[in-house]
């Protein structure tokens, strides 16, 4: 295996009393396309936003190309920012801005390209995602998953490294969903680049992923190959994949809270 | 004991809290400020001059009727109000006097700013509110776009030249309703109301109300922002965001135009 390109050491993350990440231990190597699954509220989310340097963790280090997040300048952490590229729940696209605009936006920012050159690649930016001639529409004029392909357009702008790629299946049909999931798996092909995709949807992590880690409560609990974790003896792990009720996660979340919710924070 | 507890813990609490916003508030301040004039010099990228002639034309196109309609009104009632009790004293023809002095100094900067406030200051909050609830601030930062230079730096520098000169139109406004009542209806002369308001108006009264419209334009302009972008909790979120941004900026508005009287007054007599 090669060098990690991206290198989790020991990282825990304080939501006031509440930690979330209980020291998390990951590498990613270059070209894999690494899934991080889990369901609901085991970190999955903090963790992407931990390495991409939107949150910073009260411990431990994350390391991307070698540089430590946490301790980087701002200008540095801009220089890391223009080798990864982030697709967003929500698409995240700017409203106000056309569709081409919204790709051609990091473009115009960091580099000092003529508009026509832009235009071209933005042009076969929206091409590998399969939308052309989409550039003059707004982002409310196109569908929930043609937004998904235009911020996925713009997350590989500026032919990054490493694509970050937050629930890309999240408020998608199956069939969309699924064509988002192909197109992960062919720019990850095509365009060699590594890919970390943040999931709780099964079908598509077993769809895309070269190596899955499983999450909860704030700690990697299984960590292997998409068949690995299929087989996986793993309580937590399989009550996940198969989705039931009962399981190491109960139903209720503990005594204590149920009583705090009913009686307020007053002492019992 | 423990009910005096939580009362001292919840003061130390809240003067907490208030101070973290102030230290919030000062960041914000102190980074606009690095970004619109030391950042071009360091040779960085400086704020976007496409987004600061939009965000120009909008604020200006946004306001312009309303400034002038409330202007022209403001300066209508003044004249009336004026006359009503200058009629007394055989001192009629002052009222023009008395218009242009008072739109110059007091009534045109704060009219202004407030409909400035409702109109682009709300506006402001809830798009950057909206920018932050649907992850654009972060997808911002994640691309190494700084949102400082990009969202606010291009808005800050519009308000302080939009919100003066909107504030020039109101002068003018306000003295030609003013002029338009008396004319008509109050029975001066277009002459002399027009020599007596253009008497009394000394450069000073001008300055005195432009002052006071830049620092009204740097309290809308940031209020308007700091509240925009510490939006939390989705769609409601930002209703109460904006909600926050007018109420806040109309009170500031006249507390400073409060401290501003006093300093002009004692200060530069």
């Amino acid at each position: 295996m090669s060098e990690p390109v991206i290198e989790i050491r020991n990282v825990q993350k304080w939501f006031g009393e509440r930690r979330v990440l209980t020291g998390v231990n990951v590498d990613v190597h270059e070209g894999e396309t690494l899934v991080i699954m889990g369901g609901s509220g085991c970190g999955k989310s903090t963790l992407l936003r931990a390495i991409i340097g939107l949150m910073h963790p009260e411990e431990g280090s994350i390391k991307i190309f070698g540089q430590d997040m946490a301790s980087a300048t701002d200008d540095e952490k801009n220089e890391i920012r223009k080798k990864f590229g982030m697709l967003f729940q929500g698409s995240a696209l700017f409203n106000s801005l056309t569709v081409g605009e919204n790709v051609a936006l990091p473009l115009k920012e960091h580099t000092d390209l003529d508009d026509d050159i832009i235009n071209i690649i933005v042009k076969v930016k929206l091409e590998l995602v399969g939308l052309t001639g989409f550039e003059s529409l707004k982002p409310f004029e196109i569908s929930g998953g043609m937004k998904k392909r235009v911020a996925l357009a713009r997350a590989i702008a500026l032919d990054p490294k490493i694509v970050f790629y937050d629930e890309p299946g999240a408020g998608l049909d199956p069939i969309t969903a699924s064509v988002i999931d192909h197109l992960i798996m062919d720019l990850s092909k095509k365009l060699k680049m590594t890919s970390v995709v943040v999931t709780h949807e099964m079908t598509s992590a077993f769809r895309i992923a070269d190596r899955i880690i499983v999450l909860q409560q704030g700690k990697v609990v299984a960590e292997g190959g998409p068949e690995a974790i299929r087989k996986s003896d793993h309580p937590y792990v399989k009550q996940f994949i198969h989705g039931e009720i009962d399981g190491p996660i109960s139903f209720k979340e503990s005594r204590d809270s149920y009583l705090k919710g009913i009686f307020g924070d007053e002492e019992i | 004991m423990t009910k005096l507890e939580s009362y001292f813990g919840s003061i130390g609490k809240t003067t907490h809290q208030f101070l973290i916003e102030v230290a919030k508030i000062w960041q914000l301040v102190t980074d606009f400020f690095y970004w619109a004039i030391l950042a071009p010099f360091k040779g960085k990228k400086s704020f976007g001059r496409e987004a600061f002639s939009r965000q120009l034309f909008f604020m200006g196109n946004e306001s312009l009727f309303i400034v002038a309609l409330v202007s022209a009104s403001v300066g209508a009632v003044l004249a009336l109000q004026a006359a009503y009790q200058l009629k007394e004293f055989g001192a009629l023809m002052y009222t023009g006097a008395l218009v242009s002095v008072s739109m110059a100094r007091e009534l045109g900067p704060i009219i202004t700013a407030i409909v400035i406030a409702g109109r682009v200051g709300a506006s402001i909050t809830a798009e950057l509110g909206t920018m932050k609830v649907q992850e654009e601030v972060d997808a911002l930062v994640t691309m190494g776009i700084p949102p400082i230079p990009f969202l606010v730096v291009p808005r800050i520098l519009a308000i302080i030249i939009m919100l003066p000169s909107l504030t020039v139109l109101s002068y003018a406004i306000g003295i030609l309703g003013g002029y338009l009542i008396s004319t008509t209806s109050l029975g001066i002369g277009s002459e002399v109301y027009l020599q007596e308001s253009f008497d009394a108006l000394v450069a000073k009264d001008l300055m005195t109300g432009l002052a006071k419209s830049f620092v009204f334009s740097l309290l809308v302009g940031f209020i308007a922002i700091y509240t925009g972008l510490g939006v939390r909790g989705g769609a409601e979120g930002v209703g109460r965001a904006t909600t926050q941004s007018v109420v806040a900026s109309i009170i500031a508005i006249i507390v400073a135009d409060g401290i501003c009287t006093a300093v002009f007054y004692y200060v530069f007599p």
